[in-house]
């Protein structure tokens, strides 16, 4: 059966601190001015002295129905065979319409390839050794969960099925891998 | 900004600049004035056929140079402009842009075949002589390649209006009229440009036949034009949400000044306020190019609004 990799970002667990961002960009030899993931830090939110912050994941949502891969004129943007959104650079004439038509904004010119770049969950490196991303591996505090949403006794299925979990701009219709856990604490937005 | 989690810049929402617009301008105006010219030849004329009609002139030279124009900006906006040839070999066809491609695939070509049918009598007068051999071979097949540019024409201006309406992140360019109203802009500005260079280029009289059958048109492509863009701004509004934010780009920034001078005050506005002049006047030479040429930079003016006020509002 084909795995369906899904990626989960507990927004409880969460602290912010920027070891997925780093790890994601020596993993990957990320070029310096461009980034396949950030943590976006929101708030304070609540009455002094209970304040926090909210968490936010900027990467690749790698979408089961990608505007992405649909806009590209050439194929260089497509679903490998467990449905990763992956970008094949030599294909890529840098027309940048996936670029424009992402809805997250995850996506970049890499300034060295000169070709569509983004996170696709580590696959030629760590996935394929049977690792986890880079990201998934150095979470100090264990805030994000990978796996075969497939695969019912994985560690992603047994969360979402226990778990209240939202997607990102889920009404565009994308329907995207990385799934969120809200943080339990309110807020009021300004 | 310093934030911890880095550099913003990547993130910016406006991913296309004005050499798209641009280029969206040509393939309208490239399109919109070979509709035109082979439109009105198509139309009942009153005058002899056999003698090729300054109007008709003028859009078999501004078709494919336009397109061309057009085209080199494309190219030229890739990242990787020499292995342009990748996008002639590869094909998505749930892509807008690789169904475009193998339209204009089609259309450039034959809009150069067309130009050198019409313009027939007067490549030797440019020193181009060595073309006429081909013109002349090409003239029997007139009708085919006329009917064929005809619906290339309408799926080229279509196209780019579909080509940025597919991006369902953006509001105010996922709408179903965008395509329509590119359309007919292009029209617009196709009938601005063959009045401009029929007169300039091919010493029509003010007084021509062609040109006044052609000049009657602007009004209802006008019309037709205000009302999609009023289509456009209500159902952003009525839509609600993210849709009815984009539509602060009407009221705030450089795009509403874009819009309100350059779209409306000079695109519909000057064309409007001429045909108040008296007769005399506004049918001189200097009257109609002034009101060609205002209608040029309105269309212009109205893809530069659509292609940044429509990506800097996201859902």
């Amino acid at each position: 059966m084909k795995k369906r990799y899904v990626m989960i970002h507990d927004e409880n667990r969460c602290i912010g601190c920027q070891a997925c961002n780093v790890a994601c960009r020596s993993e990957n030899s990320v070029p310096e001015g461009v980034t396949r993931l950030q943590v976006r830090v929101e708030g304070p939110f609540g009455e002094a002295p209970d304040l926090h912050f909210k968490y936010h994941r900027v990467s690749c949502q790698q979408c089961e129905n990608a505007p992405c891969v649909t806009v590209c004129p050439t194929g260089a943007a497509y679903f490998d065979d467990n449905g990763i959104v992956t970008i094949n650079k030599d294909k890529c004439v840098g027309c940048m319409y996936c670029v424009a038509a992402c809805p997250y904004k995850v996506r970049f010119m890499n300034p060295e390839t000169k070709a569509a770049d983004k996170c696709n969950f580590c696959k030629d490196t760590r996935l394929a050794r049977g690792e986890d991303p880079a990201c998934v591996s150095v979470c100090p505090t264990d805030a994000l969960t990978f796996g075969d949403a497939n695969d019912v006794n994985s560690e992603v299925s047994k969360l979402l099925n226990t778990k209240i979990s939202y997607q990102d701009k889920s009404h565009l219709g994308t329907q995207p891998r990385i799934y969120r856990i809200p943080t339990k604490r309110g807020g009021i937005q300004s | 900004m310093n934030n911890i989690w880095g550099d913003m810049t990547q993130y910016e929402p406006v991913t296309w600049h004005w050499v798209i617009a641009v280029y969206l301008f040509l393939a309208g105006l490239s399109a919109g004035s070979l509709l035109i010219g082979i439109g009105l030849r198509w139309a009942k004329s009153e005058i002899n056929s056999a003698q090729e009609v300054a109007t008709l002139k003028a859009a078999a030279v501004i078709g494919p140079v336009a397109i061309c124009l057009g085209l080199a900006c494309l190219i030229f906006d890739l990242t990787k402009p020499f292995d342009f040839w990748l996008i002639l070999v590869n094909y998505n066809f749930e892509s807008v842009m690789a169904i475009g491609v193998l339209a204009l695939l089609l259309y450039t070509p034959l809009a150069f075949a067309y130009a050198m049918i019409v313009l027939r009598d007067d490549l030797p007068k440019w020193g181009m002589a060595f073309l006429s051999p081909i013109a002349m071979a090409l003239l029997p097949m007139r009708k085919l390649i006329e009917g064929l540019l005809f619906v290339l024409a309408i799926g080229v201006g279509a196209y780019t209006g579909f080509l940025i309406s597919a991006m369902n992140a953006y509001p105010m360019l996922n709408t179903a009229v965008l395509p329509a109203l590119f359309l007919v802009s292009g029209l617009s500005a196709g009938a601005a440009a063959n009045s401009v260079l029929a007169l300039l280029m091919f010493n029509s009289d003010v007084h021509d036949f062609e040109l006044g059958r052609m000049h009657r048109l602007e009004v209802p492509v006008m019309a037709v034009e205000i009302l999609f863009l009023l289509m456009l701004f209500s159902a952003l509004y009525f839509k609600g949400g993210a849709a009815a934010a984009a539509l602060a780009s009407l009221s705030t920034g450089l795009w509403a000044n874009v819009f309100w001078i350059g779209v409306v005050g000079i695109g519909f506005g000057v064309p409007l306020l001429f045909m108040l002049l008296p007769a005399a006047t506004r049918h001189s030479k200097g009257a109609m190019l002034t009101v060609a040429c205002a209608s040029l930079t309105g269309v212009l003016a109205l893809r530069h609004f659509i292609v940044y006020a429509g990506q800097s509002y996201i859902s």
